[in-house]
């Protein structure tokens, strides 16, 4: 079996990734692999890693050069490559089971590069340098019932070892559909922020740098975690405005902006956010888009645009889905995930994706999928990928950002993954 | 399923009404009548109400003496309860039944104070008891 030359003997852990990647390939490589093989056995590789080739291709190839050339199989833990802009983690919430899972994928190659376990809807986070990534989980002495733990893990993106496992306070975590937004990094990523529901509204902070819970954070009626600095973050609030949290004293100070929508505009659960600028991309129900940009001082409101035009909405065009909006934050560019359906079906998986340019709300482009697809996350280097991901197939499907054209697809993602995310490491 | 987070003065006033009919308790800080959800129709004529209504109960800062019997009745068909935190009543939390439309929930408050109170599933619902 083909194994990669920079990996390291760790644990026993990864073993398993090598033979899924094989087992990946269908039937007929075996045969191609022996044929070249047989045939032409120098160059086997070369003719592996040509055009049209699968990953089970190129490494049952490479496996039947080793076994033709007399190479040992030395079987060891695999490291996965540093992580680069084009790594995608895929979250899946298994339809709220007791324990989950998250992929963790090459967007270029559209390999799995590894994966990371989870309990109970647990939140996943990527730091922005791919420095680490992390989540906050939940986990029951006897599988779904007796005593509760709350935890947050970190992992090294490249041995996926956990390097801390930091325990909250009891049922401190909010047990929801994933939200991306409900728990996040502080952009120097020393602070996991994490949202409580339940008896009253807070943050909760959690010290990554000295491996510690802090302290929760009394905040109004007032939802999702936005950070603009190593100490200030906001909210979206009940009554539609937005609450500014500077918790660098004792007390959180808390103070609130203008209402900027309505009650009647829904504001989805999946707004999209991009740290590095600041820049908050929030759809309605409707299309309707509110930007703004978070400094540690104040929120600054754009002038809200429409994704969909006049004649759309008059046929029924609407959002849809979960993740359902992306932010690219190089060209300032906004994807949005629509379809034609009733007012009432807002997480029905949708078959297109409108590109905008967020400055001025001009359509770019309108891309038809060609499946179901949930969730949408893009790449954040200068030739962004699209990624959308099919809860119901289970499958990530890579796209082209520019074109909208489907490159590759990653199936067999669990029971229902959800969510996507990145790290916005290109500068 | 409420036991975890029952008050000891709420388990009380159960065992006390199993074995003496009344729920009388008067050495906690709070005591529970009725552990369940009554019709509005037993609410004494002269009981100090809160309405419960539109997602809101209609007394946000309610005064009353030592020993005053609060009946909370939920107006509207969202169902609401009233819930303390852990260490406003007791050491653990305390989480009263759920209302539905017209059903009335009370509670005796024996120690002066002041109790913040909130509706379980909407965190947003809060008010205010003071016991002079
Ligand atoms: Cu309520």
């Amino acid at each position: 079996m083909a194994l990669s030359r920079r990996a390291t003997i760790k644990d026993t852990r990864l073993l398993g990734l090598c033979a899924t990647s094989f087992l990946l390939a269908t039937g007929p490589i075996m045969v191609q692999a022996q044929e070249s093989g047989a045939a032409e056995p120098v160059t086997a590789t070369a003719t592996a890693a040509a055009d049209g080739q699968t990953e089970g291709q190129r490494e049952a190839a490479e496996g039947a050069r080793q076994l033709a050339a007399g190479e040992a199989d030395e079987p060891i833990i695999l490291n996965a490559p540093k992580p680069d802009a084009r790594r995608v983690y895929v979250q899946d919430p298994a339809h709220f089971a007791a324990i989950t899972q998250q992929f963790v994928i090459d967007g270029s190659t559209g390999q799995v590069l590894g994966m990371t376990d989870g309990g109970f809807l647990p939140q996943p986070v990527t730091a922005e340098d791919g420095s680490f990534f992390a989540q906050a989980s939940t986990v029951f002495s006897r599988i779904a019932r007796g005593t509760r733990t709350d935890y947050i893990e970190v992992f090294d993106p490249e041995t996926f070892l956990p390097t801390a496992d930091i325990e909250l306070p009891k049922d401190a975590r909010f047990l929801v559909g994933t939200y991306q937004w409900m728990n996040a990094l502080t952009p120097d990523n020393k602070t996991f922020l994490f949202y409580q529901f339940s008896p009253a509204p807070s943050v909760g902070v959690v010290d990554l740098e000295n491996q510690q819970f802090a302290r929760m954070l009394d905040v109004p009626d007032c939802y999702h975690i936005f950070p603009a600095s190593p100490t200030v973050f906001y909210m979206n609030c009940r009554d539609g405005s937005l609450a500014r949290v500077d918790f660098s004293g004792e007390e959180p100070q808390v103070t609130n902006t203008e209402v900027f929508h309505t009650e009647e505009e829904l504001l989805i659960n999946h707004p999209a956010y991009s740290m590095r600028v600041g820049r908050l991309v929030w759809p309605t129900y409707t299309g309707k888009i509110f930007q703004m940009d978070l400094t540690a001082e104040a929120a600054k409101f754009r002038e809200p645009i429409e994704a969909l035009t006049e004649a759309e909405r008059a046929e029924g065009w609407r959002p849809g889905g979960w993740q359902q909006t992306a932010y690219h934050r190089q060209s300032d560019r906004i994807f949005l995930l629509v379809d034609q359906r009733d007012e009432w079906r807002h997480k029905t998986a949708s078959r297109f994706v409108v590109v905008l340019n967020a400055a001025t709300g001009e359509r770019l482009a309108k891309f038809e999928m060609g499946h179901e697809i949930d969730s949408i996350n893009v790449s954040q280097d200068a030739e962004p990928l699209l990624y959308g991901l099919s809860s119901g197939t289970q499958t990530l499907h890579v796209y082209d950002a520019g074109s909208g054209e489907e490159l590759r697809s990653v199936n067999q993602l669990g029971r229902g993954p959800q969510v996507l995310l990145t790290h916005d490491m290109e500068s | 399923m409420n036991f975890p987070t029952k008050s000891r003065s709420v388990l009380a006033a159960l065992m006390l009404a199993a074995f003496s009919g009344t729920g009388a308790f008067a050495a906690d800080t709070i005591t529970v009548p009725s552990e369940a959800a009554v019709p509005v129709a037993e609410v004494p004529a002269d009981a100090i109400i809160v309405n419960i209504e539109k997602m809101k109960y209609d007394q946000p800062e309610l005064k009353v003496k030592t020993g005053d019997t609060v009946y909370w009745i939920n107006k509207e068909v969202m169902p609401h309860n009233v819930a303390f935190k852990k260490g406003v009543v007791g050491d653990e939390p305390f989480k009263g039944e759920m209302l539905k439309k017209d059903q009335a929930y009370s509670i005796t408050f024996n120690e002066a104070g002041s109790y913040e109170y909130h509706c379980t599933p909407h965190p947003f619902m809060r008010a205010t008891v003071i016991v002079e």
